[in-house]
């Protein structure tokens, strides 16, 4: 299990991490398939999730989700945590769950590692916080 | 995977509790029907037989005889463990059972009544606690109906082994009456209601002396009813009569104004999944970091017409049912002032902001250093000293309520009042709640005429 924190950006389904969804966004067709923004937490850092298909219906604010084979990557410009085709995602509870808004590992710059091209590094936050789910004031 | 137990929807992880009881009937299934194994089970033996039999007895209606005679053959600790797994059980997932094995629930519940199982009293009340306030669903409305029914027609039994859950469910009952009496053009509420009346008038006129042990949020809980007609003359008798009650020791109303109520009382109105977000929130959370968590509770229980009147309940379970540690009070965490603020503001109508301001005061009315808890009224305190300045209209507002109920709560017993009232203020300052009641006497944003009728009762 990783805190939110540590996760890198890569093309492998290799995150397993466990978060409470702080918000959703609208729900919006891809063509066929459902899709929807969420804001996701855990005490070290947020993140942005994407939903798909039929999770976009099955999970709302306020849930703990446990993930298994996640990715944390690249999809229409927008760098999101999903399950994806080979991951998993399922509600273990609600409410009972500490968070934090910031840092967000979506609205960080991450360029890859001048040692290791196959690795991204943190290079500079774009936002503190989601700047599509700020916090409530 | 299907449950025969549960519903599951999709996404859900699977509940241990629920595996565990599965895996256990799986594994015994063929020792489920007679002849039974006259083997004696080792404890873990025994803790999967019990296991087994608990969910055979849930979905498995037409075993579920064969089942409790299975159960009573090989029990040996008077069903505790039984009742334990069983009580676990129905508060992880009560919400999701399917319907017919809630029907096996409140059937189980009245085989362990019959047989004086050891914790029915904790089965009852966990039931009891699921039903939940200003909500007017069928399925809520069911278990009302079948629990206040196990209650009437296992009187003689429960008076004789159970007393106390008597008037847990008397507790219980009066509250929902308050709601229910409300919605009297429901017809359909109209079976329902009369036998939640039957049952608390029973208890009231037949086992008083019980009644007393409740404590002063009886007067509370009977006071919303005195409109309704059967229980007007209870009133009457409580107020001018007291000896109709034909109670050894009882002769006046203040007796019960005296006798704080346990918290074990407040727990009723509250679901456990209500409880146990209300803990973390007071234990966890940081204040200023509570914004998402209250958005979250109150979609899930504040969120619909009636809803709202839980806030009164959570108002009276957080002054005296959730008392935070020293380490907690001293620290960033939210405190119960400020969730009782937000409450307070949620509501819509105004009688029940109203009686959630009665609910946060009425330790004060009566405080007796010697019995009371000063951690009962510390909430209303701080919440009326930190409201200062930016919210001086609410200080305003909380401080008119209380000074209005010293005046008009109980014209015969000022007197008790005033002194209740008094003590509360003068121990909140020498316990170190706040330093000073300057902060309320020498504000100038509160009007002259209220600082002066505080100043009055201080020094009376």
């Amino acid at each position: 299990m990783m805190w939110l924190r540590d996760i890198v950006p890569a093309a492998q389904n290799n995150i397993n991490t466990h978060f409470i969804l702080l918000d959703k966004g609208k729900i919006t067709r891809d063509g066929q398939n459902k899709m929807c923004l969420a804001l996701a937490g855990d005490k070290t850092a947020a993140v942005h999730l994407q939903l798909w298909g039929e999770e976009c219906d099955a999970f709302e604010a306020g849930d703990i989700i446990r993930m298994e084979n996640g990715i944390f990557s690249y999809n229409r410009n927008n760098l999101v945590l999903r399950a994806g085709k080979r991951g998993k995602v399922e509600k273990v509870g609600e409410f009972t769950m500490e968070f934090v808004e910031t840092p967000n590992m979506s609205e960080i710059k991450w360029v890859p590692d001048p040692n290791n091209f196959n690795k991204y590094v943190q290079h500079s936050v774009i936002s503190p916080h989601s700047r599509i789910f700020p916090p409530i004031p | 995977m299907a449950s025969k137990l549960i519903r599951i929807a999709s996404y859900q992880a699977e509940s241990q509790q629920e595996l565990s009881l599965r895996q256990a009937f799986d594994l015994l299934e063929s020792k489920l029907r007679p002849p039974f194994p006259l083997t004696i089970p080792n404890p873990q033996e025994y803790t999967q037989l019990n296991q087994a039999i608990i969910y055979g007895v849930l979905i498995e209606p037409h075993f579920a005889k064969i089942h409790i005679k299975h159960l009573h053959a090989i029990v040996v600790d008077g069903y505790k463990l039984f009742l334990t797994l069983l009580v676990g059980i129905v508060n992880e997932l009560y919400g999701k059972f399917v319907d017919s094995v809630k029907d096996q629930l409140i059937w189980v519940t009245r085989e362990m009544i019959d047989v004086s199982a050891v914790g029915i009293d904790g089965l009852l009340v966990c039931l009891l606690r699921q039903i939940i306030g200003g909500d007017f669903s069928d399925g809520n409305l069911w278990l009302c109906f079948e629990l206040v029914s196990v209650c009437l027609s296992k009187w003689d039994c429960l008076l004789e082994e159970e007393p106390l859950v008597l008037t847990s469910a008397l507790y219980t009952f009066l509250r929902l009456l308050s709601d229910h009496c409300r919605l009297s053009s429901n017809l359909e509420l109209g079976v329902l209601r009369q036998l939640e009346i039957e049952f608390c008038v029973r208890m009231l006129r037949e086992q008083f002396h019980l009644c007393l042990k409740i404590g002063r949020d009886l007067v509370r809980l009977l006071q919303d009813l005195v409109h309704v007609p059967e229980f007007r003359t209870i009133w009457k008798d409580l107020v001018l009569n007291p000896s109709e009650f034909r109670t050894a020791g009882f002769s006046d109303i203040s007796q019960l104004y005296c006798t704080r109520t346990s918290s074990r009382y407040f727990l009723l109105r509250i679901t456990p999944e209500m409880e146990t977000h209300l803990r973390f929130l007071l234990t966890h959370v940081m204040l200023g970091s509570q914004k998402r968590y209250q958005t979250w509770f109150a979609k899930k229980f504040l969120l619909g017409p009636e809803r709202e009147s839980l806030v009164v309940d959570i108002v009276r379970f957080l002054c005296c049912a959730h008392h935070p540690s020293n380490e907690i009070i001293q620290s960033n965490i939210i405190p119960r002032w400020a969730v009782i603020g937000w409450l307070l503001k949620c509501c819509r109508k105004n009688y029940i902001e109203a009686n959630g301001k009665l609910a946060l005061f009425y330790d004060w009315l009566f405080f007796n250093e010697k019995v009371d808890n000063i951690m009962n009224i510390e909430p209303a305190m701080l919440l009326m000293v930190c409201s200062l300045p930016n919210y001086i209209d609410f200080t305003h507002s909380l401080l008119e309520f209380l000074l209005l109920l010293v005046d008009n709560y109980d014209l015969d017993h000022k007197d008790i009042l005033i002194r209740g009232v008094s003590s509360a203020f003068h121990t909140v300052v020498q316990k170190g709640v706040v330093h000073s009641l300057d902060v309320l006497t020498h504000c100038d944003g509160l009007s002259p005429s209220i600082r002066q009728r505080l100043q009055k009762l201080l020094f009376q």
